[in-house]
């Protein structure tokens, strides 16, 4: 036996201390291993899933708060530090703000241009008259005239004495005033409640329609006044009162002539006995001073 | 001498249930802040579990320190399997059996050295996704396009913090010992 061994001496390699116990962690890995295949199982049969979707649910809400915080992060992370490129993305922004901007404002003005073409057509459609309509570009700042500017003038055909009118949301086109002056864009226009407006009227009652005549009454703290001129007539609360056009009707030679007849004004809200005098105080249909758009009549068909 | 001690078997659960909580906080981690828009999360629990028992085998214990890492891949695979969609269990089977063989084989080699660590995760990686995919996926599913779709990706993001966890155990290690 000399021979082989002595040849060729058996060298064992030596264990080193820790190798002896491995079989423990072959053994602890295929018993883990079961017990993960175990729960595996009964995961898929349904024996333990309603345990793990409420571990789930209850892990839910830290789940959302970091998620929360992710998303911060990312945001945070996305933001342009640079200066140069927040520059450059500040002027890109305020570009598109100012074309947006136009085109609100674009929009807006073809609203509002709707509306009152609209409102023209129902008028036209509705009454003998034909109308131009008007900006109203300012009011009189002083409260002793109630006038207003509108943006037209002799150049689109508007003469002295023609009726401006009005229309409010609900309400029918009714009188806020009449040319007083023009120029070749402009005209000014002096309200009804201006206490030098007078204007003959009609009041429509079932029998009748007997003449007044209205004032304005706006620097004495009220509106619009209406006097009958025949004494024999009553005034009743609720009579609709509408212009005469007794200047264009007798063909007088007064600027009140180009005033048509039958435009609306408004309504008797009350009634007061002075003396052997009527007096009624009309709530109009059209505030003058709230209008924004009127349309001035300039003619009316026979 | 403390460690060769019969701990007091409260002090064990204690401690084991700690490290459990600390795991399933890490697995959140990795499923809400370490998840990218296309679907991939760093796995930082398998890389984790791998290290642990890489540096614990390169211990002088190194049996307790491989079983700590299958203890490691066990906790941590369950807490991934709270927040996924897969069965129970599925996480847990997946890292301990990469764990196992990535830590039996390479425990004689020096896990100072980065390119044994690497190695390691890159072969525990693989392993984790095979299992993965033969737990979840139907037989004859295409396994060329789950390596290149979903092994790849996985491999290369596991690198990513392979080396700072490997020096993180390694202090840990040394601070508890």
């Amino acid at each position: 036996m000399r021979d082989f061994l002595d040849d060729r001496p058996l060298k064992l390699r030596r264990e080193r201390p820790g190798d002896r116990g491995y079989w423990r962690v072959i053994l602890l890995a295929i018993g883990l291993v079961l017990a993960g295949s175990l729960l595996i199982v009964l995961d898929r049969q349904g024996v333990i899933t309603p345990a793990r979707l409420s571990a789930r649910e209850a892990l839910q809400p830290l789940m959302g708060w970091l998620m929360a915080r992710r998303i911060e992060l990312e945001t945070w992370w996305a933001t342009p530090r640079d200066v140069v490129a927040m520059q450059n993305r500040i002027a890109e922004l305020e570009a598109e703000n100012a074309r947006l901007t136009g085109e609100v404002l674009r929009l807006e003005q073809a609203r509002v241009e709707n509306i009152f073409l609209r409102q023209q057509l129902s008028i036209t459609r509705s009454y003998p008259w034909k109308v131009l309509g008007a900006e109203v570009m300012a009011r009189a700042p002083e409260a002793a005239r109630r006038v207003l500017t509108i943006a037209r003038g002799t150049e689109d055909g508007v003469q002295v004495g023609m009726a401006v009118i009005g229309q409010q949301p609900g309400g029918p086109p009714a009188l806020v005033g009449v040319v007083e002056t023009v120029g070749a864009r402009t005209a000014d226009v002096l309200m009804i409640t201006d206490i030098s407006s007078q204007l003959s009227v009609r009041l429509l009652q079932p029998d009748g329609a007997p003449l007044g005549l209205m004032q304005g009454q706006w620097q004495r703290g009220s509106r619009l006044r209406v006097e009958l001129i025949d004494r024999n007539a009553a005034l009743r609360v609720g009579d609709h009162v509408v212009t005469a056009g007794l200047s264009g009707t007798l063909n007088l030679p007064l600027d009140l002539a180009a005033m048509p007849a039958a435009v609306p004004i408004g309504s008797i809200e009350t009634v007061q006995q002075e003396g052997q005098r009527q007096i009624g105080e009309i709530r109009p249909f059209v505030d003058p001073d709230q209008v924004r758009y009127v349309w001035v009549i300039l003619s009316q068909d026979e | 001498m403390g460690d060769s001690q019969p701990r007091r078997i409260e002090e064990r659960l204690a401690r084991e249930l700690g490290l459990a909580l600390i795991l399933l906080a890490l697995a959140l981690v990795q499923v809400t802040l370490l998840t990218g828009p296309s679907g991939f999360s760093v796995p930082l629990l398998l890389v984790l579990a791998l290290v642990r028992a890489l540096v614990g085998a390169g211990t002088s214990e190194p049996v307790r320190g491989l079983m700590r890492g299958l203890w490691w891949a066990f906790y941590g695979g369950l807490a991934l399997d709270l927040l996924s969609a897969l069965p129970l269990g599925s996480h847990a089977v997946a890292q301990l059996l990469a764990v196992a063989v990535v830590g039996l084989v390479a425990r004689r080699f020096a896990v100072e050295r980065p390119l044994v660590p690497l190695l390691a995760v890159a072969a525990g990686t693989v392993i984790y996704e095979v299992t993965l995919y033969l737990i979840v996926l139907p037989v004859d599913s295409d396994w060329q396009a789950y390596a290149l779709v979903v092994v790849l990706p996985s491999l290369l993001l596991a690198l990513i913090p392979t080396l700072p966890v490997v020096a993180i155990v390694h202090w840990l290690t040394r601070t508890n010992r």
